[in-house]
């Protein structure tokens, strides 16, 4: 077991630097740096002279050939240090830190709803597999999940936000507040719920789809095994089958599934958050790319990468803890 | 003679799509898709203003067929300074010229002027383009037709899907079929390169690339999209390999003295074709929904390219204008939806597990 930990953790490392190391050439090929992009779009007068610019490049350290820069970056990080966002003037470990909080908000709310409401639906769907209702119904969720996520928002923009403009429905449609930070803390709370409506509503109904889906077909996996035959013949009840027999034996993949939506938790959606201009992880990153602001790009992907690399980790791991058969060696 | 036809068995993909055929949702699916090949082949013709074929000063003339490449449009009547106007110009410079027109007279790159179709008022421009009998889909704030638009967007829909699963499969296939064949270190160097492309987020590394190209068009797009979507086709066709390695047949042809190459495209991968066939259906859907999310985002082909998602990205500065987001929209849905269920028709009718379930 701890070999293999030891094992997994070090090749995952070796794919961080591969990936970060990558991402890093990429970033500092882009057109422009973070210096004349963010200038010269607003106001072409303020455009640096050139020994200014050469001064700052000294300073972030952009006059030097990019292998050099990634080696420079990672030392950093080993040390702890993130780097600087040279667009925000802040360090990165802060702006992520401030960004972690609402993404979680939208896609931790998005998670327990799709959940809640994906496994009666599974279990439904199972129960009365074949039947009208149970076909109408998994159609209708097929739909959804083909439904594109950025398709939806803008139709639910329109609905709450301009047709039913000044009548108690509006929601707003951008932003997480509108109140100033010194309002009372309910009316606050109010206030951001009212903006977590629509994102989290197209959040949700994505992964309800497709959770609902992977639940029934693990379900129809299940009942065809002999054990529920078993208990069907030893008079267990429907319901007591579906629940106790069967459903019990498809927590397995949904465990592993869970695990990999880790990424997505913190990540959060980039297209998302930049329909309903969420403050979050998402729209951080994309905002990053456009400005040229390596340190952010980088401190992003690292976050992003690990995270994938650490919900594949646990899913593995998770499936070893419930399934006794299964065994990391 | 008829014994002899009746004795042979019908063949694996026979069966299949015999299995296939039977399901409606799936078969629509398929017509729909054979729908939007013809729009996008005919673009031209049912959308433009320039006629599918003329008669002009005594030779007859395809100026359409411009709009798929510009070269294509007939040097005269740049020389006759037409200006890419044509109805006017043709009855003035040879009254005796005729021409077949598209079934709409509007442009997806342009707004069409007032009286440029004798008698008919130049397109409404801002928001007040709503549909109409003149603009079917209404038109955008710079007054241009959404439904030529979106005809002419027809093309990179469909050639997003098949070109960037084209690239997908071809590296997917590759990179699973050598490690699943080779087995020890030429498996472990390509599942760890798979393991690595797959822990990059895709549209991080997406946006990362096309911000590096300096003029990024849709073909970059599909490539990329089809550089970064191969990882599941690798893993599956990697599986399939390592199962059928080890079966007779492949054991026969390496006793008849075939090449590993021989081997691995002759025997093989016919007979792992059909589980590999559905993730990259699948790929299909997501490409399509890739394409158009980056449109959306801005981060789609350059103007004036014609692409469903950048009609939608319009719409995001002026929601009060619906049909902009409506049409493209549901056209980008049910693409998705149609390859969906194609997908999943075809897991179902090439899956011998699932059939005996069936039963």
């Amino acid at each position: 077991m701890a070999a293999y930990l030891v094992r997994r953790v070090i090749f995952g490392l070796l794919t961080l630097v591969v990936i970060t190391c990558f991402v890093y050439g990429l970033a500092r090929n882009m057109p422009g740096t973070p210096l004349t992009v963010q200038l010269g779009e607003t106001d072409p007068s303020r455009k640096f002279n050139p020994e200014d610019l050469e001064r700052m490049k000294r300073i972030y350290g952009l006059d030097k050939p990019w292998p050099v820069g990634f080696a420079q970056w990672l030392s950093n990080v080993v040390r702890g240090d993130l780097g600087r966002s040279i667009s925000r003037k802040q360090p990165v470990a802060t702006l992520i830190a401030e960004r972690i909080g609402p993404t979680f908000l939208i896609s931790g709310t998005a998670l327990v709803l799709a959940w809640l409401t994906a496994i009666p639906l599974g279990l439904y769907a199972s129960a009365r597999s074949g039947r009208a209702d149970e076909r109408v119904s998994s159609l209708m969720l097929y739909v959804l999940y083909s439904f594109p996520t950025f398709v939806a928002a803008l139709f639910l923009q329109i609905i709450f936000a301009v047709w039913l403009r000044g009548t108690g429905w509006e929601l707003p449609l951008f932003g997480m507040s509108d109140l100033p930070p010194d309002a009372p803390l309910l009316s606050r709370i109010g206030d951001v719920a009212r903006h977590m409506i629509l994102p989290v509503t197209c959040q949700t109904y994505v992964g309800l789809a497709y959770d609902s889906r992977f639940i029934k077909a693990n379900m129809e996996e299940a009942v065809r095994q002999d054990y529920v035959r078993t208990a069907r013949a030893k008079g267990a009840g429907p319901w007591r089958v579906l629940f106790r027999h069967a459903f019990r034996n498809t927590l397995i993949p949904l465990v592993t599934l869970l695990g990999l939506s880790l990424p997505g938790l913190i990540g959060g959606s980039v297209i998302i958050e930049q329909i309903f201009t969420w403050p979050g992880m998402g729209r951080l990153f994309f905002e990053s790319i456009r400005e040229r602001d390596y340190p952010t790009i980088m401190g992003l992907t690292l976050m992003f990468s690990m995270l994938t690399l650490a919900g594949q980790l646990l899913a593995d791991l998770l499936y070893c803890a419930v399934d006794p058969r299964v065994s990391v060696e | 003679m008829k014994a002899a036809v009746a004795a042979r068995s019908t063949g694996f993909w026979a069966e299949a799509w015999k299995r296939f055929r039977r399901k409606k949702l799936a078969m629509a699916a398929l017509t729909f898709i054979g729908g939007l090949l013809l729009t996008a082949l005919f673009a031209p013709a049912i959308a433009g203003t320039k006629p599918v074929l003329c008669r002009y000063k005594g030779t007859i003339y395809a100026p359409c067929l411009g709009y798929f490449d510009r070269r294509l449009e007939p040097a005269i009547f740049t020389k006759d300074r037409f200006r890419g106007t044509y109805p006017r110009n043709l009855k003035e410079k040879d009254p005796e010229s005729w021409a077949i027109w598209p079934l709409v007279f509007q442009d997806p790159y342009r707004s069409v002027r007032a009286d440029e179709w004798p008698g008919e008022p130049a397109n409404p421009a801002r928001d007040e383009g709503r549909p109409s009998r003149r603009n079917l889909f209404g038109t955008d704030q710079a007054g241009v037709d959404v439904f030529a638009k979106m005809v002419h967007g027809t093309t990179i829909a469909l050639l997003v899907g098949f070109v960037s699963m084209g690239i997908a499969g071809t590296i997917g296939i590759i990179v699973g079929a050598v490690g699943g064949y080779f087995g020890g270190w030429v498996d472990m160097v390509t599942s760890r390169v798979t393991e690595i492309v797959m822990c990059i987020p895709t549209l991080v590394l997406i946006l990362a690339v096309i911000a590096v190209i300096e003029k990024p068009t849709i073909w970059h797009t599909m490539a990329i999209i089809g550089a970064t979507g191969w990882t599941g086709i690798a893993r599956l066709t990697r599986g399939e390999f390592l199962r059928l390695k080890g079966s007779e047949f492949v054991m026969a042809a390496k006793a008849s003295g075939a090449g590993p190459v021989r081997i691995m495209l002759r025997h093989i991968l016919p007979n792992a074709l059909a589980p590999v066939l559905v993730p990259i259906t699948f790929g299909i859907a997501s490409a399509v929904l890739l394409e158009s999310s980056l449109s959306f985002l801005g981060f789609g082909p350059p103007p004036p390219t014609a692409s469903w998602g950048s009609v939608l990205n319009d719409a995001r500065s002026n929601l009060a204008m619906w049909w902009l987001v409506a049409f493209p929209g549901i056209a980008i849905f049910l693409t998705v939806l149609a390859y969906n269920l194609i997908g999943e028709a075809l897991q179902e009718a090439t899956d011998p597990r699932l059939r005996e379930a069936r039963k």
